[in-house]
């Protein structure tokens, strides 16, 4: 029992479209510090793992955090309690400076929030901390700038700031390395390291092979919803199921 | 039973009516996605065409008029009031609705209202305000109907309006081009594939949608009369039809309005039989729309049928405000200064300004910050002055206090409206806010039981002993009540930065862009609305005290459904998103000071709605950051010019353009 007071933990998670079952009966771990990959082809299921887990699909099943049941928790109560998430198109708040789109991730605001607004001093520390999530992906400097004039990867790594930023117990990354190039791959790659050795689980899906099987310590593999391989990244290369999974392409030769 | 009868078929009248302008506002939907507000006002015009040229045989045009020898024949003039009702349609599809087919939600909804409230202004111009009789296409008669004599009128109404809805049904179910304009609401592109211009196609709809629409009204009117309100208003009820309708099924719109046209004439029995109560006689009818609405809404909200072309409600930018201490001095004292310099009528015009920039203010909070389109500002106005008359009166409440108190009663009310925004949002939730506030005014500002006609006194504010009443003698616009309008404005408007600048602004800015994101983020999104609404309520509220207090009485007109679509006009005029705009929506909104001035030197009040209406049409096209944001774009612009290079520019890293799409 003492293993699952941390991290994130799902039991028999399951997601129905209508007939489709989006996701059956998925099992899933990460421990604090931990870097795990999810991959798997496209429509495997990875995405709407992800909304299950953090409330944006109804979806059957537990889901553990810090060892206390999450599930049937509204999305934002879910980030609350550290378990946040990115997206693969980014979402940010278009309009907002990149400063503030992190701010509004750590400050929530609420009805508490209006009397200190109305009365109460400014908070210099959010700067810090903005700043902090900021400079744990490579972007110290735009904080000024509106996230609608940023590039696509860029965008996404602000999302990956905005994720980090306050108080993650775990990190779920959505394809934050699609379109990045193999250099910014291998720096990014470096990134999720450091954000691992912070604290906080990772759980990173993701197309790139190269940084998925460079950086993960154990890999889950989907394939129609279903989990058809969990081990560490040097099993998965020899596993026939992976294999067959992607497209009959050698592992190794993906790697290449 | 046999009374019941009688009234269900009298409600069939009203119900026809409905069918009109709901098939009409199905049409337009479905081929442009553009709900539009206005569809009552311009089947008014055909039937105030018609009923003119069966007056005095007069063919009144927006400009000029015709005079024929004799009046026309019933039918002809009919045909006339239907054609150019027709002509409107085309002339609003090109003008108005084609430019905003692709802009943001709520440019579309002010689009629609500002067309709206331009009609009517013009119907009050070139028809006068008064209620007018109309001639009956119909003849009266009875029928037997199950051993009961009901009027055959009102059945033979039905019959047409379920005839020419049928042919709308046929023209959408069987000709290519119907099937087409079915496809271009689920797809555009698959309409262009189909070989029809998605905008050919709108222009038919919008042409069918006014004969149609306007059938009804010439019907109609003939049993009720015609005045610039009325028929304006009834779109607010075709528009609960549209959404149990799902906004597509012309079958469920021909049952939907049949059944509540009947409805609210049974209700308007039951009203009147001695064991209703008695609070609750006026505006009943007005109620169930409202109830229809939400039922709908809280059963089938999610899966309202939106567009398949995906509009983000794209507002202008929010420049964060701060408090600059010098300019905010200046202009306080500037509006001491002219308030000085004023008095009487002028004073209260500027009085009045400021007061009307708090109501701006409010539509700011909620629509320019969080991004939700509220129609029902007003009536968090009118219910804070409504309460301040009774705390005033009854309970001796001291001034600075009872404002506190009745703005929050408004709050109140505007967190208990914010519900419905955590289903639906954008044009549905305008359809919402404007049926609460229909609701609001006629069940409880024209309840005589609730608001006697004999007034509803406020008594006059004071301040430690002094008096800060608006009239003393023969002084109609007392500085010191100016002075407090002032201070208290300043108040809000300092609380509003504070809070737009701080955690609670940000929050709303994030919900507004992207809820989803936001949510993900851990902001509780219905929290966020339900704080917009209700500090938006407050500050309207705010307003609406000091309303209360100008008049020294509460009055029913200042709280209306119209004036507040003007405000929401002019705010959006001055610009949505900011303070700025709302000042300038201050200065020219409705009974503000340039009001004042049109009206006292110019002896143009009458033409002041028009001119707003026309300009919010022009602005919602062209400018949607409205003037605050267009004064604000030119300074950068001529700051850029002066300067001879701008300060550094944010070390932003090399931007790679990234082709990614998965």
């Amino acid at each position: 029992m003492s293993a699952e007071q941390h991290g994130l933990r799902t039991s028999e998670l399951s997601v129905r479209y209508g007939g489709l079952v989006a996701n059956d009966r998925v099992e899933l771990r990460v421990e604090p510090g931990e870097i795990v990959g999810l991959i798997g082809p496209n429509g495997a299921g990875k995405t709407t793992f992800v909304d299950a887990v953090t409330g944006f699909t109804t979806a059957e099943g537990e889901v553990f955090l810090g060892g206390q049941r999450i599930d049937g928790l509204p999305p934002h109560q879910r980030r609350r309690r550290g378990l946040s998430r990115t997206w693969q198109a980014g979402e940010l708040f278009g309009n907002l400076t990149v400063a503030q789109n992190i701010e509004v991730a750590v400050a929530h605001g609420g009805f508490g929030a209006i009397v200190r607004d109305l009365f109460g001093r400014r908070r210099a520390s959010l700067g810090e901390t903005v700043t902090a999530a900021l400079r744990t992906v490579g972007l110290d400097g735009i904080e000024d700038t509106v996230t609608r004039d940023l590039s696509l990867g860029q965008q996404k790594l602000v999302g990956v700031a905005r994720a980090l930023a306050g108080n993650g117990q775990v990190v779920l990354l959505d394809e934050p390395a699609a379109g990045l190039d193999s250099q910014e791959s291998l720096e990014f790659a470096e990134r999720v390291r450091g954000i691992a050795r912070g604290g906080p689980g990772v759980l990173l899906i993701d197309h790139d092979m190269s940084l998925v099987l460079g950086v993960c310590d154990r890999i889950y593999v989907m394939e129609f919803g279903k989990v058809i391989f969990t081990g560490t990244p040097a099993q998965a290369r020899t596993d026939s199921r992976v294999i067959a999974a992607y497209l009959g392409v050698p592992m190794e030769s993906a790697h290449a | 039973m046999d009374t019941y009868l009688q009234f269900i078929v009298l409600g069939l009248g009203l119900g026809a009516v409905y069918i009109g302008l709901t098939t009409g506002l199905v049409l337009v939907y479905r081929a442009t996605g553009i709900i539009n507000f206005a569809q009552g006002a311009m089947a008014m015009w055909g039937a105030y065409v018609f009923a003119q040229l069966r007056i005095d045989g007069t063919l009144v045009l927006p400009i000029g008029r015709i005079t024929f020898g004799a009046k026309p024949v019933i039918l002809v003039a009919a045909l006339i009031g239907v054609l150019m009702s027709v002509l409107l349609g085309i002339v609003a599809h090109y003008l108005v609705f084609r430019p905003v087919r692709h802009a943001p939600v709520l440019a579309q909804v002010v689009v629609s209202v500002a067309l709206m409230l331009t009609l009517q202004a013009l119907v009050v111009i070139r028809f006068g305000p008064n209620s007018i009789v109309v001639d009956s296409l119909v003849p009266a008669g009875t029928v037997t109907l199950f051993g009961v004599e009901v009027s055959s009128r009102e059945l033979i109404m039905t019959a047409v309006m379920i005839a020419l809805a049928a042919l709308v049904w046929a023209y959408l179910r069987f000709t290519r081009a119907g099937v087409a304009t079915r496809a271009a609401s689920e797809n555009e592109r698959g309409a262009m594939l189909m070989g029809f211009a998605p905008d050919r196609l709108a222009g038919v709809a919008m042409v069918l949608a006014s004969a149609v629409g306007t059938v009804g009204v010439l019907l109609g009117s003939s049993l009720t009369g015609l005045n610039p309100a009325n028929y304006t208003l009834l779109v607010v009820p075709a528009l609960a039809v549209l959404l149990v309708a799902r906004m597509e099924s012309i079958g469920v719109v021909v049952a939907a309005s049949l059944v509540l046209g009947a409805f609210q004439s049974v209700v308007n029995l039951l009203v009147s039989k001695p064991w209703w109560p008695q609070w609750a006689q006026s505006g009943v009818d007005q109620v169930i729309p409202f109830v229809v609405v939400m039922v709908i809404l809280f059963l089938f909200g999610r899966r309202l049928p939106s567009r398949g072309t995906l509009q983000t409600v794209r507002l202008p930018d929010v420049h964060v405000p701060r408090i600059r201490p010098v300019p905010a001095l200046v202009l306080v004292a500037a509006a001491v200064a002219v308030l000085a310099l004023t008095q009487d009528t002028y004073r209260f015009g500027v009085t009045y300004s400021i007061i009307l920039m708090l109501v701006a203010l409010s539509y700011v909070i909620v629509t320019g910050y969080l991004g939700q389109i509220s129609l029902a500002q007003t009536s968090f106005a009118g219910a804070a002055g409504f309460t301040l008359s009774k705390v005033t009166t009854n309970w001796d409440m001291p001034f600075p206090l009872a404002i506190l108190f009745c703005s929050l009663v408004a709050a109140l009310l505007g967190m208990i409206v914010a519900l419905p925004a955590f289903r639906i949002r954008g044009a549905q939730l305008a359809i919402v806010t404007i049926a609460a506030a229909l609701a609001i005014e006629r069940f409880v500002f024209n309840n005589y039981a609730l608001t006697p006609p004999s007034g509803n006194p406020i008594a006059n504010p004071s301040l430690f002993g002094l008096n800060v009443g608006v009239r003393e003698g023969s002084d109609l616009s007392r500085m010191a009540f100016s002075l407090t309008v002032l201070v208290v404005a300043v108040l809000v408007v300092l609380a509003f930065v504070r809070l737009a600048s701080g955690t609670t602004g940000r929050m709303f800015l994030a919900v507004r862009a992207n809820e989803r994101a936001a949510a993900s983020v851990g902001i509780d999104v219905r929290t966020a609305k339900v704080i917009g609404f209700g500090l938006s309520a407050f500050v309207a509220g705010m307003a609406g005290c000091l309303i209360g207090y100008s008049a020294g009485q509460l009055s029913a007109e200042s709280f209306t459904v119209f004036v507040g679509l003007q405000i929401l006009a002019v705010a959006y005029l001055g610009g949505i998103t900011s303070f700025g705009g709302a000042v300038i929506a201050g200065i020219i909104g409705p009974l503000g000071i340039i009001y004042v001035v049109l009206h006292e030197v110019f002896d143009m009040g009458d033409y002041y709605a028009l001119i707003s209406g026309i300009a919010l049409i022009a602005t919602a096209i062209l400018n949607p950051v409205g003037i605050a944001g267009e004064t604000r774009r030119q300074i950068a612009w001529l700051r850029g010019k002066l300067r001879a290079r701008p300060a550094d520019p944010p070390p932003v890293p090399d931007r790679k353009v990234l082709s990614d799409v998965s």
